[in-house]
């Protein structure tokens, strides 16, 4: 220790001494100088990161999901600002009034405000507790004009899908909702860069479209403190919105048949089928019902609350099964344009080769029975399909046999998926020798093939498929991909369009389908036809009714009409186009235990095309002279005496 | 002569001269601490340190004027004082922060341990003056210091305050180098410290107190709850690097990361805004005034001086270490202040009183 001065003291013990504690404080004092030098020089980076995350958070901001509008640009789908309200509990004055405020301005019990709040402590004291989703207009501007009132009390603004025709296409317009773990786990990229809790299309066109409706997220880091409040933003990326997508769908069209299948029941009861409508040129898909139907409402809030979800998934009546593309039904007769083309095609028929119809045919040890007991006496092929005679068929489907009617079917676009693109979608069956060996074991008999020349048995359908099967009979052979979108408008204004596709050709000749043509104009136009009330003043129509067959006919044996128990009843199908002679519209109707395809279906096709006409002021020729009686009986059912191969079961499951 | 008299002014003029610089950055970094942007920088805290300071200055030139001879008769009441004034927290005192430990007169918030421990210092230091230490060889002859110091100590760790307590020890210990006592007398007293500590842990520690020990041997094992203090306080010194973040910007402190950050956790504070360079540059200024101390206990003409400035480096030197080692990390998170630093008005005008002692002995080497 040096002296400072003089007087330094004489004893050298206490010197020294004095020296030892110095020493020892300098000592204290430089490793204190090499710990900060560790802490700050060494570790320094490390806890820099350290002290911005604690700091720094960043909050995602969702994007705007883009809107989905209709062929003229109307809005099916939008996203709107939905108004949370949230309370910060650190920030209540008075908690205990403030609650009873709110309460009044929400119209929501006290108690239940109460009990949402709870009793936070600690640092959750300072975390927002939301007490109310998507404030209305009405609360929050009673929130609004009360904040002075109000300290602690947020309102926060979030995009939230609206669907503003309610249930109306809501299967195809489908829902959203967070996305689960399990689809991230299975994704194969389409999700990727999704983040559990982010709103994803969980059906519909709102899955299909959903990298061109999500938009970008955007994000904002905002600085906060210990207690998470934000205390200043320090960059901000600002979401961009998604794309637009304009539909193919008709929101008049969709209406006009969501209302006529939902008023097709007897009063009260509640109706399950399902109505298509294509544009036969480019598969444009105008109207798409399946009923019941549910509010996609519900879910876009980020999740559908449980007791409405529980309903939904519980209803016998299935209402979130779009029954238009996932409810495959056995054709009936509306199959049998198809084996008139493959039997012209394949010439087993001419279109005048004629045949007796006594009102049965007895193939093997059985009698199969045409739906008019007293025959139709000499029918041709165009009366065949006029008055829908099962025996014509039975005898040309025999001659065709299975394997030749399966490759017709086959080829329009029957029996498999029509790529439609929406989840969910069924393929059906058309039955072949291979096919049942396969599925079944078994050997195909020639019993089968009877059922099969008229849609029954192991025929199953989608609404869908005949509506493109019957497209393709109008526009001269071409299976179109049904077209839901027409273009999407990126958030940059960019256009693109979606081209129609032709997925492949059928191998019938022009003049076979104009034969099969004729005789499904017929049909409607023709006192006599099975489906005059499919019938459009001004507007010439070609269809083909149905009635599919859901159980054994000794259940219904004897019974009339009303009589048959409801799950027994059969479908009724009315597949059909117009004009039939520049086909622009095909439009198919199943009605599920609706009955007769001529009384229950048909008039439902019968409005959609009148509003079409309504539409399109481009008149079709009219040829029909004079409107009579409808005389639309019409039966496919094709019971075998003996019930051994006979299509005894409701084939209508998925 | 002339000259080295005007040189030794002018040392006391300097020494003056680091204690105000040391106290504008004390002052400084609590307007740091306590800054809001409702609040300003004259936050309550603030202010109130204000008064503290101005009462504090007003200590130090009492301190400083009167003859400290004079504490050869005034010592015992000095003493005695602090000690009753401790006996009065324990009748009278709130509890806070889990101890009795403070006095509340209206608006006056005393802490009497503070000015206890310069009692503390005063007396030891009349005894040794009266005992010269280079003449005590047998530990049985510290029995009287001994007894003084345990008079204070007592009483405080019946109010419960087992940071002062042991930091009153240590300032006491200060003296312990400064006696004749051989080695192996020394030996027994750290092995019946080690066994009266291993007893403090088994029989006297709550769990909390324990847990916070061992956060210092294990910094890991509980982050969010007592080793929460210790974490956010390594992270703000670490995050502060060479430079800082520069005054008023340390996110740690403005964003009250840190905790008691204008009490005990004031230097790291420090370290964050101004970095290794601030940081380093404040231990180096404290450490000279110690070593200053040191010297002005050597140039001394009487033992009474030279006594007087060794407790007084000690009152300033054990809280300093203990605080900045908690900070630092390198020893349990104790609640003991930083000498003209932290938030706290009785220890403000308690060490300003005390260094004004200093500067009264080292102004009258020359007077006798």
């Amino acid at each position: 220790m040096t002296g400072l001065g003089p007087g330094g003291s004489s004893d050298p013990f206490f010197d020294q001494r004095l020296r030892v504690l110095g020493i020892v404080m300098i000592a204290v004092f430089a490793l204190f100088l090499v710990r900060l030098f560790q802490l700050q020089v060494v570790e320094g980076e490390q806890h820099l990161q350290n002290s911005l995350r604690n700091s720094i958070r960043t909050i995602r901001l969702a994007a705007p999901r883009g809107e989905i509008l209709d062929r003229e640009g109307r809005v099916l789908a939008t996203t709107r600002p939905a108004f949370d309200l949230d309370v910060v509990p650190s920030e209540l004055r008075d908690a205990s009034r403030t609650l009873d405020v709110l309460s009044v301005l929400l119209g929501a019990a006290p108690e239940r405000l109460r009990g949402e709040l709870g009793d936070p402590r600690g640092r959750a004291r300072f975390q927002p507790v939301r007490l109310a989703d998507d404030l209305g207009w009405e609360s929050l501007a009673r929130v609004e004009s009360h904040r002075y009132a109000l300290a602690g009390v947020l309102t926060e603004v979030r995009p939230r899908r609206t669907y503003p025709n309610g249930p109306l296409a809501a299967h195809l317009l489908g829902t959203i909702g967070e996305v689960r773990q399990e689809q991230l786990d299975q994704d194969n990229g389409r999700l990727a860069g999704y983040r559990a809790g982010d709103v994803v299309g969980q059906s519909g066109v709102e899955a299909l479209l959903e990298t061109q409706l999500r938009g970008r997220a955007g994000g904002r880091n905002v600085l906060v403190d210990v207690a998470g409040r934000e205390v200043e933003v320090l960059d901000r990326i600002e979401p961009s919105a998604g794309g637009r997508a304009v539909l193919a769908l008709d929101l008049d069209l969709q209406r006009t048949a969501e209302d006529a299948l939902a008023a097709s029941g007897a009063q009260g009861d509640s109706v399950a089928g399902a109505v298509v409508a294509l544009d036969p040129r480019n598969g444009d898909v105008l109207a798409l019902v399946s009923l019941p139907d549910f509010d996609p409402n519900a879910f876009s809030g980020g999740g559908v609350d449980p007791v409405t979800w529980r309903e939904l998934m519980h209803d016998p009546a299935r209402p979130l099964q779009d029954r238009a593309l996932a409810g495959q039904y056995p054709p009936g007769s509306t199959w049998k344009p198809i084996v008139a083309a493959a039997a012209l095609q394949e010439h087993v028929r001419t279109p005048s080769t004629t045949v007796f119809c006594p009102g049965y045919f007895s193939f093997g040890n059985r009698s199969y029975r045409c739906w008019r007991k007293e025959g139709h006496g000499t029918v041709d092929l165009h009366r065949a399909i006029m008055q829908s005679c099962d025996v014509y068929f039975y005898r040309a489907g025999l001659e065709l046999g299975i394997d030749r009617l399966a490759q017709y079917a086959s080829a329009f676009g029957l029996g498999q998926r029509t790529g439609i693109g929406l989840e969910g979608e069924k393929g059906g069956v058309v039955p072949s020798s291979a096919w049942k060996e396969r599925r079944l074991g078994a050997e195909w008999l020639p019993g089968e093939t009877v059922s099969a020349s008229i849609g029954q048995g192991y025929d199953l359908v989608t609404p869908l498929q005949l509506a493109v099967a019957y497209a393709a009979i109008a526009n001269g052979g071409d299976v179109v991909r049904p077209r839901l979108v027409l273009e999407i408008e990126g958030p940059t204004g960019a256009r693109v369009p979606q081209p129609p596709e032709i997925v492949a050709h059928v191998p019938v000749d022009p003049e076979h389908l104009a034969r099969v043509r004729e005789g499904l104009r017929a049909v409607v136009e023709t006192p006599g036809g099975t489906g005059g009330k499919g019938r459009v003043p001004g507007l010439a129509v070609a269809g083909k009714t149905g009635t599919a067959q859901v159980v054994k006919l000794e259940h219904t044996e004897g019974l009339k009409g009303n009589a048959i128990p409801w799950k027994y009843r059969d479908h009724a199908w009315f597949v059909s186009y117009a004009p039939a002679d520049d086909p622009q519209i095909a439009v198919s109707v199943l009605v599920e235990h609706g009955g007769h395809g001529g009384s229950a279906a048909a008039p439902i096709a019968q409005k959609v095309l009148a509003r079409w006409l309504e539409k399109h002021s481009a008149p079709a020729p009219v040829q029909s002279v004079a409107v009579q009686g409808p005389s639309d009986d019409d039966s496919s059912a094709a019971p075998p005496v003996d019930a051994a191969a006979d299509p005894g079961e409701e084939h209508d499951a998925d | 002569m002339r000259i080295e008299r005007r040189m030794a002014q002018h040392g006391e003029w300097w020494l003056l001269g680091l204690v105000a610089l040391l106290g504008a950055m004390g002052m400084a970094n609590l307007i740091s601490a306590t800054y809001s942007e409702t609040g300003g920088w004259l936050s309550p805290v603030v202010q109130r340190q204000l008064v503290s300071l101005g009462l504090g200055v007003a200590a130090l030139v009492a301190a400083m004027l009167i003859d400290y001879r004079r504490l050869e008769r005034w010592a015992p009441v000095v003493y005695v004082a602090g000690l009753g004034l401790l006996a009065a927290t324990l009748v009278l005192g709130r509890m806070t922060h889990g101890n009795q430990s403070w006095l509340v007169f209206g608006p006056v918030r005393l802490q009497p341990s503070e000015f206890a421990k310069l009692g503390l210092v005063v007396a030891l230091a009349r005894w040794f003056q009266r005992h010269p230490p280079g003449e005590i060889v047998r530990l049985r002859d510290l029995l009287q210091p001994g007894l003084i110091t345990a008079g204070p100590v007592a009483l405080i760790i019946m109010a419960r305050d087992m940071g002062v307590a042991l930091l009153t020890l240590l300032i006491a210990a200060t003296y312990l180098p400064l006696v004749r006592i051989p080695l192996r007398a020394w030996l027994a007293v750290a092995g019946t410290a080690i066994a009266v500590l291993a007893a403090v842990w088994l029989f006297v520690l709550a769990p909390y107190q324990k847990s916070r020990i061992l956060d210092v041997l294990d910094p890991g094992r509980d982050p969010l709850a007592s080793g929460y203090q210790a974490n956010q306080s390594r992270i703000a010194i670490g995050s502060g690097g060479l430079l800082g973040k520069g005054y008023l910007e340390g996110t740690q402190t403005q964003l009250r990361f840190l905790p008691t950050q204008h009490t005990d956790f004031i230097f790291s504070v420090l370290a964050e805004e101004w970095g290794l360079v601030g940081a380093a540059t404040v231990l180096t200024l404290y450490g000279s005034l110690l070593i200053w101390g040191l010297v002005i206990a050597r140039g001394s003409k009487d033992r009474l001086g030279s006594m007087l400035a060794v407790g007084i480096v000690g009152m300033l030197f054990w809280p300093a270490v203990v605080n900045v080692a908690m900070v630092l990390g390198l020893a349990p998170v104790i609640g003991v202040p930083l000498p003209l630093f932290s938030y706290g008005g009785s220890a403000m005008i308690a060490s300003l009183a005390a260094l004004g002692l200093l500067l009264n002995v080292s102004l009258r080497r020359y007077m006798f």
